[in-house]
């Protein structure tokens, strides 16, 4: 109980510290939407590893698409590097004046929100994989199957850029202060 | 860590303009590339010397690669799909030199080169569409489509964009943490797989995606 009485009493007296402290946590809770990609590029690696066994002669166009698509998959972990490198080095909160509660809650959702990086970090690596495998399969439509695959996947990506988006305005905007 | 935002080089006195570190790279690439094209297409011969060979390559794999990933009757794009890889293939693996800063971790270059691909794209689609053509593309296959149709158009420069900026920085930041923890283990290896593979990976994924873009504006 006197633990949080001097907590509580920290963080109404000095918001900094508590943008610090939110940051800190946040930046960590960003993180998370690195689980996305790294299913994502495991799951193109595999079928590439499995294609390649079939198929050895068209090795470099398989690894090509493979390189490729897990290299769009990683797109939700570096936006998830973005936004926890601005909250440790760059943070637009901070001296900002406003509830203690607010900016914390502030700080905090910027960072929560990048976990949706989960979703197109898995999907786009699947569709990383099933494209490899295709070109395993057809390596003369090697052209046409990597163009659906990055339209598809550019696609794939909306959800978490909309959440790049809401945890730039939280940063940047701040609505609620 | 001050790494994040580029050195400023000098003020221009007067009108007080920054000229950061990523200005001043960014001409000296430009001043590579344009002297090379220079020296690699005087006095063309038939039976091309070493420079003339080189230039020779880059054009026919650039064409190459137009035509293979955008159909045939893009040939024209080439110019802009070398012009774009040739500079973010130099921007990208500038980190490479001991004290170079890659301009493309600074987000205001990926920011224009994405907007510029941003514009032609739809500059292109226009062109080739018409004025109804166009804005009926916003509303397929159904009207009701239209914002989701409208923020996918805005969502890929976005994406584009930094994608390439949060990769080179933080290729950047892991570099600088390796320096501060281990500076007597010589990071070379980091150097190469950071700088030059990651910078030539995301160089072609760049112009991969405005090729694939720009080839889907007609559909």
């Amino acid at each position: 109980m006197r633990l949080l009485y001097s907590f509580i009493e920290t963080a109404v007296e000095n918001t900094d510290a508590v943008i610090l402290a939110a940051a800190a946590l946040a930046s960590g809770l960003a993180m998370i939407g690195g689980l996305g990609p790294g299913v994502g590029q495991g799951l193109a690696a595999g079928q590439g590893a499995h294609s390649v066994g079939r198929n050895n002669k068209k090795r470099g166009e398989i690894t090509m698409v493979m390189l490729l698509g897990s290299a769009v998959a990683e797109t939700s972990g570096i936006f998830s590097l973005v936004v926890a490198l601005i909250l440790l080095y760059a943070n637009p909160l901070l001296g900002r004046e406003g509830a203690s509660l607010v900016l914390f809650g502030s700080v905090i959702g910027s960072g929560l929100s990048m976990i949706a990086g989960i979703g197109p970090g898995i999907g786009q690596g699947y569709a990383a994989g099933k494209g490899t495998e295709a070109t395993g399969r057809r390596p003369g439509e090697q052209s046409s199957i990597m163009r659906v695959m990055l339209l598809g996947q550019a696609v794939g990506q909306t959800t978490g850029i909309y959440a790049l988006i809401i945890s730039l305005i939280l940063l940047f905007a701040a609505p609620l202060l | 860590m001050n790494e994040l935002v580029p050195r400023v080089i000098f003020v221009i006195p007067g009108i007080e303009i920054k000229v950061t570190e990523t200005v001043v790279i960014t001409w000296v690439i430009m001043a590579v590339l344009t002297v090379f094209a220079m020296i690699s297409t005087r006095n063309l011969k038939k039976k091309p010397g070493k420079i003339q060979n080189a230039a020779e390559l880059i054009v026919e794999y650039t064409e190459w690669l137009v035509d293979n990933t955008m159909g045939s009757g893009f040939k024209g794009f080439a110019p802009y799909i070398g012009t774009l890889s040739l500079y973010l293939l130099l921007a990208n693996t500038a980190g490479v030199f001991p004290g170079l800063r890659s301009p493309s971790s600074d987000l205001n270059t990926p920011a224009a080169l994405a907007l510029i691909s941003f514009l032609v794209i739809h500059y292109y689609g226009f062109y080739e569409k018409g004025t109804i053509g166009y804005v009926r593309s916003f509303f397929a296959p159904v009207p009701l489509l239209f914002p989701m149709n409208l923020i996918g158009e805005l969502a890929f420069p976005v994406s584009l964009g930094f994608r390439l900026f949060g990769n080179m920085v933080g290729a950047l930041v892991i570099l600088e943490l390796i320096y501060s923890a281990a500076p007597a283990l010589a990071p070379v290896i980091p150097h190469i797989y950071f700088d030059l593979f990651a910078g030539l990976i995301q160089a072609f994924i760049f112009a991969m995606l405005t090729m694939t873009y720009l080839s889907l504006a007609v559909d």
